[in-house]
C-alpha cells in the first residue's frame, strides 16, 4: 500500500504576471460572467432541488457570455502608429516613465485582474498593488448582504414592534416586510466579526443620544399593538462608521439573485411566446 | 510589478500641511464605456445649460471599419458614414479603464491635439500642468486599475491636480431638488453642497449599479451591481433579430440605434404580451394600439438613414407585385425589419433577469437589497429619492415601472420616488463641475502634482480612498 500526502504549499506566490486562478470547469476566459456553479458540482447536484442540468447551466453561460461580446467576430484593431513628426511632437512633455511604459504595454484584460484579485485576496493580503482600498480580509467576509448583518440586526431589534405591527396594519403583500427580516437572519455569523464591537457600542450610544421614534399619524394609534414608529435616523457616528468602510470587491457587489422566488418563465425565441 | 516610483514614507501622515494649490482651472471627465464626458469646469457656477454646454461627448472606442480604416473617439462622430459591420474595440472594460493603450490614444485625440480648432475649443487640455483633472470610476473597482488610472494620468500627461471619484456620487451635486419636487431657499451665491441623501441608479453600457450616495460620499457597503446594461439589450436585440428575420449579428452599431428607436419598458408585460401575438395572428395592425413597428434599415449607398415607422402589414404582399403596385423604387429597395414583442422584451431583462437565465435581481430589488444592509433608518430618505441616471434610463416607461414595482415592494409607510436626471447621459458630468466649483471641498478630495511625486501612487491610492 502507498499514500498519497498532500503537502500544503506555504510558499506565498505573489508575483507579478501570473496567479493561482479557481478552476471553474470549463474554460473561465469564455465566459464574461463567472458560472456560479462548477461543471462538476453541476452534474452531481442536478438530481437535487435544482431544476436545472449542467447542460442547460452552461448553455445559460455561453448565452450569457455572448451577450457580453463587443463584436461578434474576434477582431483586432490596433492603435495607429504615430508618425514620426507627431511622435516628436511629444517632445515638449516630461519622458515616458517605467510605470507609464507597463501599464501601456499591458495586454491584461478585465478577467485576468479579476482572477489577480481573487487570487490576492484569498491569500490574505490587501492586494496585489498593495494600494490599500481593496482587497483585505476584512472584505472577505463582506460577500453579498451578509457584511450588513450586524447593523441590520441592530436597527431590526430597534423597531422590530413598529415593523411588525405594521406589516399587519397595512395589509401589503407580505414581499416587503420577508425581504428586510430576510435579510438581516442569516446574519448569526457574521457577528464574530469585527463589527460586533461597534453595532454593541453604537447601540449603547444610540440609547443615550438619539430622539425618541416618532409616532405615525394612523387611526391605530391608542392600539398598543397597531401603532407604529417611524424608524429613527442613524447617530451621526454610525454613519462616519459606515462612509469610513472600505469598498467591497467587485465580485463581492454583484446582486444576489431575487428574495421572491417565483417560477421563473421561459421565453422561446423561435416562437416569441413565454412559457412559464 | 514594475519599479516603484517612491515608496510612500510612513511618517507623512499629514500631507495638509505642504503648502497645496490646486491649479484654477478643472477639467471633468467621466469616463464612460460607450462615450466619455469631458469639458472645462467654467469659474462661476452657471445654470445647467450653460454648464452643460461646455460637455462634449465624444464616442470612447476605436473603430474598423468595412474598409478597413481605423477611426478613434472623436472622429468617429464625422468621419464615418457607412456603419455597416464597423467592429469596436473598447479600452473600458465591464465600466473599468483596462487597457491604456487604446484609452490613451482616444485621450489623445479628444484632448491634447496640437492644434486648437473651433472642434475641440471646450474639449482640448492645453497645458495640463496647469489643470485640475476630475476622473470618473465605477464603484467596486480592482485597485490595480485604480493604481493604473493614477500613474497614467500623474505620469503621463502631468495634470497639476487631480482626483478620481466614484461617478454616481457626484450625482449628489446636482440640483435635485427641483426634479423632485421638493421647496427649498435657493442660494444663488452659495458653493454648491451635495444633497443629504440619494439613492443614484447608474444604468450604462456595461451594468447596472445602485449606489446610496450619503452628503456627496457612498455608503459603499450597499453598493450593488447588475450586471446588465446597454451593451447586453443590443446583443439581446441583435440575436433575437438575428433568428427571426435578418443575420444582424456584425451589425452593432445599427442594432444599437433600433434598440434606441424602437425600445420600450413595459408596464404590463404580459398583457402586452398577448396583444402582440393577438395583432400577428389576424394580421391587423395600423391601430394606434399596436406594438408591431417597421423599422427601415440604412442604406449607406443612397445616403439613407435608418428610421421606424407604423407597421404595414400589406407591404410584403405589395413588394411581390413588384413595380406593379405603383410603389416608388426606394420603397422596392429598402430593407425593413418587424418588430414586434422584441420592442420591450428586450429592455424586460434589466428587470428580470432570469428571463435569459440569470441568477441576478431585477433593478427594483437590487435597490431592496442595498439598502437592506443599511440602518432601517435610512431606508425612507433613500426611497423618496431615487436618482436614475446612465443611457438605459432614457428607454420610455423605465421610470414608471421602476417607481411601480419598487412601490410594490418597499415598506408601505415609505414615499418612494422615482425621477430621471434632466440629462441621464452627462448628469454626472455635471455633478463633477458643481462639485469643482465649490473649491473647499475640492480642495478636500484632490491631490497636487507636488503630493503625487513627493509620496507615490500608493499613498494617492489610499488616499482617494479615504484612508490618509
Amino acid at each position: 500500500m502507498f499514500r498519497v500526502e498532500l503537502l500544503t504549499d506555504t510558499k506565498s506566490t505573489a508575483q507579478p504576471g501570473w496567479a493561482y486562478v479557481p478552476d471553474r470547469g470549463f474554460d473561465p476566459a469564455k465566459a464574461a460572467m463567472a458560472p456560479t456553479l462548477g461543471r462538476k458540482r453541476g452534474i452531481r447536484d442536478a438530481g437535487k432541488g435544482g431544476d436545472m442540468t449542467s447542460r442547460q447551466n452552461t448553455a445559460i453561460v455561453r448565452h450569457l457570455a455572448e451577450l457580453d461580446r463587443e463584436n461578434q467576430r474576434d477582431v483586432q484593431i490596433p492603435v495607429p502608429v504615430k508618425q514620426a513628426k507627431e511622435a516628436g511632437a511629444r517632445g515638449t512633455r516630461a519622458k515616458t516613465t517605467s510605470n507609464v511604459r507597463r501599464i501601456l504595454q499591458s495586454q491584461k484584460t478585465f478577467r485576468n485582474h479579476l482572477d489577480d484579485e481573487e487570487a490576492a485576496i484569498s491569500l490574505g493580503a490587501a492586494g496585489v498593488s498593495g494600494g490599500g482600498g481593496g482587497g483585505g480580509a476584512a472584505q472577505s467576509t463582506g460577500v453579498g448582504g451578509m457584511s450588513g448583518g450586524a447593523v441590520q440586526a441592530k436597527s431590526g431589534i430597534a423597531s422590530k414592534g413598529s415593523k411588525s405591527s405594521s406589516v399587519a396594519q397595512r395589509k401589503r403583500p407580505l414581499a416587503a416586510g420577508a425581504t428586510t427580516s430576510a435579510s438581516a437572519t442569516p446574519a448569526p455569523s457574521v457577528p464574530e466579526t469585527a463589527e460586533t464591537g461597534t453595532g454593541a457600542d453604537d447601540e449603547a450610544d444610540d440609547g443615550e443620544s438619539a430622539p425618541k421614534p416618532k409616532l405615525l399619524k394612523t387611526e391605530y394609534d391608542n392600539d398598543p399593538l397597531l401603532r407604529s414608529y417611524a424608524p429613527t435616523a442613524p447617530s451621526e457616528r454610525l454613519m462616519q462608521r459606515l462612509l469610513a468602510e472600505p469598498p467591497l470587491s467587485y465580485n463581492a457587489s454583484r446582486a444576489g439573485p431575487p428574495a421572491l422566488t417565483a417560477p421563473p418563465r421561459h421565453f422561446c425565441c423561435m416562437c416569441g411566446y413565454w412559457v412559464a | 510589478m514594475g519599479t516603484k516610483t517612491r515608496a510612500p514614507p510612513k511618517s507623512a501622515t499629514e500631507p495638509a500641511v505642504v503648502s497645496r494649490h490646486l491649479p484654477d482651472k478643472t477639467f471633468v471627465i467621466d469616463n464612460g464605456a460607450y462615450t466619455l464626458k469631458a469639458g472645462y469646469v467654467s469659474d462661476l457656477p452657471p445654470a445647467e445649460d450653460e454648464a452643460l454646454s461646455a460637455c462634449s461627448t465624444i464616442p470612447n472606442a476605436l473603430a474598423k471599419t468595412r474598409d478597413n480604416r481605423v477611426v478613434i473617439g472623436p472622429q468617429l462622430l464625422t468621419h464615418v458614414s457607412d456603419w455597416n459591420e464597423v467592429m469596436f474595440r473598447r479600452p473600458v472594460e465591464k465600466g473599468y479603464i483596462v487597457n491604456w493603450e487604446a484609452q490613451r490614444e482616444i485621450w489623445e485625440q479628444s484632448f491634447f491635439e496640437e492644434k486648437a480648432t473651433a472642434r475641440n475649443k471646450s474639449s482640448r487640455i492645453a497645458n495640463p500642468e496647469e489643470t485640475t483633472l476630475i476622473l470618473t470610476e465605477a464603484p467596486n473597482a480592482i485597485p490595480l486599475l485604480q493604481r493604473n488610472a493614477d500613474e497614467i494620468v500623474m505620469e503621463e500627461w502631468g495634470f497639476g491636480g487631480y482626483t478620481r471619484c466614484i461617478g454616481p456620487t457626484l450625482n449628489a451635486w446636482n440640483e435635485v431638488h427641483t426634479l423632485f419636487g421638493d421647496s427649498t431657499t435657493p442660494q444663488p451665491d452659495a458653493a454648491p453642497l451635495p444633497v443629504d441623501c440619494l439613492l443614484v441608479v447608474d444604468s450604462g453600457y456595461s451594468h447596472t449599479t445602485v449606489t446610496p450616495v450619503y452628503k456627496g460620499q457612498a455608503l459603499q457597503r450597499g453598493i450593488r451591481r447588475l450586471d446588465l446594461g446597454g451593451k447586453h439589450l443590443t446583443n439581446y436585440l441583435k440575436e433575437i433579430v438575428s433568428i427571426r428575420q435578418y443575420n444582424m449579428v456584425d451589425e452593432t452599431y445599427i442594432m444599437n440605434e433600433v434598440k434606441e428607436a424602437v425600445c420600450f419598458v413595459s408596464n404590463d408585460f404580459s398583457a402586452d404580451m398577448e396583444q402582440t401575438s393577438k395583432a400577428g395572428r389576424r394580421r391587423q395592425a395600423g391601430s394606434d394600439k399596436s406594438v408591431v413597428v417597421d423599422y427601415v434599415l440604412p442604406d449607406p449607398n443612397a445616403g439613407r438613414k435608418g428610421f421606424m415607422r407604423p407597421h404595414d402589414p400589406m407591404l410584403e404582399a405589395k413588394k411581390k407585385k413588384g413595380a406593379l403596385s405603383g410603389l416608388s423604387a426606394d420603397v422596392l429597395s429598402e430593407d425593413v425589419l418587424v418588430l414586434g414583442n422584441e420592442r420591450f422584451a428586450v429592455p424586460e431583462i434589466l428587470f428580470n433577469p432570469r428571463d435569459i437565465g440569470m441568477k441576478q435581481a431585477g433593478i427594483p430589488d437590487i435597490i431592496l437589497q442595498s439598502l437592506s444592509v443599511l440602518p432601517t433608518g435610512l431606508h425612507p430618505p433613500f426611497l423618496a429619492n431615487v436618482l436614475v441616471v446612465g443611457g438605459n434610463s432614457l428607454t420610455p416607461g423605465f421610470i414608471e415601472r421602476l417607481e411601480t414595482e419598487l412601490r410594490q415592494v418597499a415598506s408601505a409607510d415609505c414615499v418612494v420616488r422615482v425621477r430621471r436626471a434632466q440629462d441621464p447621459i452627462r448628469s454626472t458630468w455635471l455633478g463633477g463641475s458643481r462639485l469643482a466649483a465649490n473649491r473647499e471641498e475640492l480642495g478636500k478630495v484632490a491631490i497636487t502634482r507636488q503630493e503625487y511625486q513627493e509620496y507615490g501612487s500608493g499613498w494617492t491610492g489610499r488616499r482617494f480612498a479615504g484612508n490618509v
